[in-house]
């Protein structure tokens, strides 16, 4: 083969390289950041309620706003709120109280969003769900009395650990302290065994 | 083939000089050297397997969605951003930048980089956003640019020093006429009506429209027979 031909066949070899390369790269980005969500949101993980990472000032200076926030651009007009679970200690439990804003709570795991829902389906003004593993839920399944029938709105969760998000939405600038509010207070509890 | 054997440097002359002559260059040096020859070429490949690797995966998860949207004129629908089934680049964008998508039932992300006839959006330009919007309960539309604004980079929270200028509109605020329709004007000079100033800083000019508790996340076949809302340009200084 001539020198030519060699260094041809290196470039080949290089860009054939290169693809494969991209690819890990890709697929790899999310098991090594640090600064995705589900990693900041874990410092959250011994709080009951909500924190609030992303709130509304469209009606001025709020208050108790999160000082550093690590979210990229959000929607001005919406406060968010977050809430790490860990579903080693137990099913999760997580109880949001909606008022006139629009709400929605969106749960997401490892791999990205996997359930959502607002503020519509609340029953008598409180959106209630229990996050569980597949086998927490085949437990409850099977533990469950016969006679009781339970209300609880269960979603199994694909992965461990997660976080879930709360956005209400400010329709109008003096709706910014209910916003926020709202987005702070959402409870998430692990579901004891003495229920 | 054969004549590169026996003269290996006249169809390098007769080529392009731009592209040929760091090979050669390259391999005067080692062509006499046959094993170093090789592992001079496997390096090459693997820095060049590497470098070229890293440097599109950094580039393509930078920031903004290299694929997967819905085009609809202007805007450009992302209804994958926030479903299980998101695609690996979108993950690692989620990844890198900490975003927390909109998921799927909680409502829709659309996005606008050009106006209707397909110019970018010019920060010295008037535009005007009007029509209607894909049914949904509530939705907001913004401003954003990409670069930070000077207040922004210094840590300066907005609202402490007075006002900070409008960013966008919410579908409860924003002033209709009598058939329900709305026209924002985006401009960096004061306009009558909705006006959306055109945001200071560096960088290029995005608008944003979020659908929230929409049915349109489902299927964006209902965003084409509803319309989007349309984006022409007005005027230039």
């Amino acid at each position: 083969m001539t020198p030519f031909g060699r260094f041809l066949l290196a470039t080949l070899c290089g860009l054939v390289l290169a693809g494969l390369v991209h690819v890990a790269a890709v697929l790899a980005i999310p098991y090594l950041a640090t600064g995705d969500a589900l990693s900041q949101a874990r410092a959250t993980l011994a709080n009951d309620t909500s924190v609030l990472v992303h709130a509304v000032e469209t009606g001025g200076k709020a208050e108790g706003a999160p000082a550093a926030g690590w979210l990229p651009r959000q929607d001005p007009a919406v406060a968010v709120g977050i809430c790490a679970y860990d579903l080693d200690d137990g099913p999760v439990r997580i109880t949001a109280e909606t008022g006139p804003l629009l709400e929605t709570i969106a749960l997401h795991g490892r791999n990205g969003a996997y359930y959502a829902i607002t503020d519509q389906a609340a029953l008598r003004g409180t959106v209630e769900l229990v996050i569980m593993t597949k086998r927490q839920y085949d437990e409850a399944l099977a533990s469950a009395d016969e006679d009781e029938r339970n209300r609880d709105m269960r979603i199994v969760a694909p992965s461990r650990e997660g976080f879930v998000s709360i956005r209400v939405l400010a329709a109008l600038p003096s709706q910014q302290a209910l916003a926020n509010e709202a987005a702070r207070s959402v409870s998430c509890t692990i579901d004891g065994p003495d229920e | 083939m054969l004549t590169k054997k026996v003269a290996p440097q006249a169809p390098v002359r007769a080529a392009s000089p731009f592209l040929q002559r760091p090979p050669l260059r390259l391999l005067h040096g080692v062509a006499p050297l046959r094993r170093v020859g090789t592992v001079g070429l496997v390096l090459y490949a693997l820095v060049l397997g590497a470098g070229l690797g890293l440097a599109t995966a950094n580039w393509a998860t930078r920031g903004r969605y290299p694929f997967g949207g819905v085009v609809l004129n202007a805007w450009t629908a992302w209804p994958k951003i926030g479903a299980r089934d998101a695609d690996p680049y979108v993950r690692a964008i989620h990844a890198r930048t900490g975003e927390v998508p909109l998921a799927l039932g909680e409502g829709l992300l659309l996005t606008a980089l050009t106006d209707e006839s397909g110019r970018r959006l010019d920060p010295s330009c008037r535009y005007r956003i009007a029509g209607a919007t894909p049914p949904s309960r509530a939705w907001t539309l913004t401003v954003e640019r990409r670069g930070r604004t000077k207040a922004e980079a210094a840590g300066e929270p907005a609202g402490e020093t007075g006002m900070a200028p409008r960013t966008g509109f919410t579908s409860t605020e924003v002033l209709r006429d009598r058939d329900g329709r709305f026209a924002v004007t985006l401009s960096p000079t004061v306009q009558p009506g909705n006006w959306l100033p055109m945001p200071a800083g560096e960088g290029s000019i995005r608008l944003v429209l979020r659908l929230y508790d929409t049915p349109v996340a489902a299927s964006t076949g209902v965003l084409e027979r509803e319309g989007v809302p349309s984006i022409t340009r007005e005027d230039c200084p």
